[in-house]
């Protein structure tokens, strides 16, 4: 009874969360007239003319944003979170002087948004002459304070015995880093997974910093939805379900280790 | 500002003159009634959906929070399309599933200054409610069995086992969704660019923090091109999210360390 119950609540909510996703992916099919009625499910005839229009590049380049958006998130991920497991694994099992002054620092850069330091770091980056390119937007999403929280918490939680095995085997603390790298890889691979997302949503840095030409998909996706009606509507909804496919297959490739590591990290 | 040569000192002129700005304290009323409104809907939702997946056996369980997840892997810029396609005006969906079938005037969620807000938050609450149940969800896996045969026991009726084993040991995953929130609530931009088109909406009322950071700094907005008033106005961002954060550390020593 209580699971029939349960059942029924988490149907319903699923249909609510879900239900605008297959209306956006119907829509991609529909004529301008269609989408503007919303209760509409189906399309009187499934035209493919968008995704056909979309993928010849008629409005934009479409797959050089798509390429530019992976590969600036993917190497965001990548990097942050090598570099916050290393800073991370340092804060958790080794003491010295001045750790707690930079640890504060670690608090306040998740205090700061990103966002909001977006007009200081424009001006860097002209100084830095990257102002333009992909790497103007790889560097300063690197550093994460989350990260190094997160993954600070995932160290304490490795015995020191293991530590003292490698000091007496005499390795030096980059080496012991990548011995104990694989004991968390789920914690890795959620990070990862996260940090991946969050750039890939980001919409205000792109729009700031890289050109018209080279600028990653949320940008080109508003873009295809102002200039006045002048682009099908439908176009929009088919960029808009293509840019969902990375994620979602991402996810859903990682979904049970991330499970692995919040359950692990929440044992206290 | 970007050339080098002409850097003139105002001491605090800037900052005064941001905190002299009436829009600005518009901008953070804002940012605070979005970062608030979306923290207290979607923790007790989140709380709920949580122990309601508990209920239900490894696959299904894991397909539904998938399921619930996937709003949170989309595009804001997205979410904000649909939502002004799907949701706006007097015939949107919205309107014509919930609000009409309720017996109230169908809203105009765009163009009503009152429902700019409520639109927003919604938004926030789609978007994030999956991950805050995930979070709980796996809180609640990491529950050690002793405690519930403890409570079986005991005969601990409904109220005490929320009371007693949920929240405690919940807690700290609450906090750091908060946290997370907070701090995604002030930066968050997207949705209401989308939605609004870089401006503040009617009357301003859906101006957040960092929309009006944008159009102080970039053309678009006012086009003031003010680079020091913008840089002024991120950095009085800190003391406010650092004094959220504050509270809601304090709010944990007071009701759960008792």
């Amino acid at each position: 009874m209580r699971k029939l119950i349960s059942f029924c609540i988490l149907t319903g909510s699923v249909i609510i969360c879900l239900y605008p996703f297959l209306w956006m992916f119907l829509s991609s099919f529909k004529t301008n007239r269609e989408i503007y009625q919303p209760t509409l499910l189906f399309p009187e005839n499934f035209e493919i003319d968008s995704y056909q229009s979309l993928l010849s590049e008629q409005y934009l380049p479409f797959y050089s944003f798509f390429s530019n958006s992976l590969f600036i998130s993917g190497l965001q991920a990548l990097f942050a979170t090598l570099i916050t497991a290393a800073a991370a694994f340092v804060f958790a099992k080794y003491s010295f002087r001045g750790k707690s002054f930079l640890f504060g620092v670690a608090i306040l850069v998740i205090l700061i948004p990103k966002q909001a330091m977006a007009v200081p770091l424009f001006d860097w980056m002209l100084w830095l002459g990257l102002q333009g390119t992909s790497w103007s937007l790889i560097f300063p999403g690197i550093a994460s304070g989350l990260g190094i929280v997160f993954f600070t918490q995932v160290f304490r939680k490795i015995p020191n015995e293991l530590l003292e095995l490698a000091k007496v085997e005499g390795f030096s603390i980059p080496r012991t880093f990548f011995l104990i790298l694989p004991l968390v890889a789920p914690s890795l691979i959620t990070y990862g997974l996260l940090h991946f997302i969050l750039s890939w949503q980001e919409h205000l840095l792109p729009l700031l910093l890289l050109d018209d030409e080279n600028t990653t998909l949320p940008i080109a996706l508003s873009k295809l939805r102002d200039s006045s009606h002048r682009i099908p509507e439908s176009v929009g909804m088919a960029a808009a379900t293509i840019s969902l496919f990375p994620v979602v297959i991402l996810f859903a490739v990682c979904f049970r280790k991330m499970k692995t590591a919040l359950v692990h990290l929440s044992l206290s | 500002m970007v050339q080098g040569d002409n850097i003139k000192y105002i001491g605090l002129q800037n900052f005064s003159n941001v905190l002299e700005d009436a829009k600005f304290y518009k901008a953070l009323r804002n940012t605070l009634i979005y970062v608030l409104g979306s923290i207290l809907l979607l923790i007790p939702l989140s709380f709920i959906l949580s122990v309601c997946l508990f209920q239900l056996s490894g696959f299904l369980r894991g397909l539904l929070v998938f399921c619930l997840m996937i709003p949170g892997l989309a595009l804001p810029g997205v979410l904000s399309t649909l939502f002004y396609l799907f949701f706006h005006g007097r015939t949107g969906a919205l309107n014509q599933y919930l609000v009409v079938p309720l017996g109230f005037e169908p809203v105009n969620w765009m163009m009503d200054p009152s429902f700019i807000m409520p639109s927003l938050i919604i938004q926030a609450v789609w978007r994030w409610t999956g991950m805050v149940t995930l979070f709980f969800l796996c809180g609640l896996q990491a529950i050690p069995n002793w405690q519930w045969e403890v409570a079986k026991i005991e005969g601990a009726g409904k109220w005490l086992l929320v009371r007693k084993i949920l929240i405690p040991n919940l807690w700290h995953l609450a906090l750091f969704a908060m946290v997370f929130l907070v701090v995604d609530g002030f930066a968050s931009f997207s949705g209401a660019y989308n939605l609004l088109g870089g401006s503040g909406g009617i009357l301003d009322s859906g101006l957040l923090l960092v929309t009006y950071v944008y159009q102080v700094a970039f053309p678009g907005g006012s086009g003031r091109f003010d680079f020091p008033g913008a840089a002024a106005m991120s950095l009085l961002v800190v003391p406010v999210t650092a004094l959220l954060l504050f509270i809601i550390l304090q709010g944990r020593r007071r009701w759960v360390l008792r």
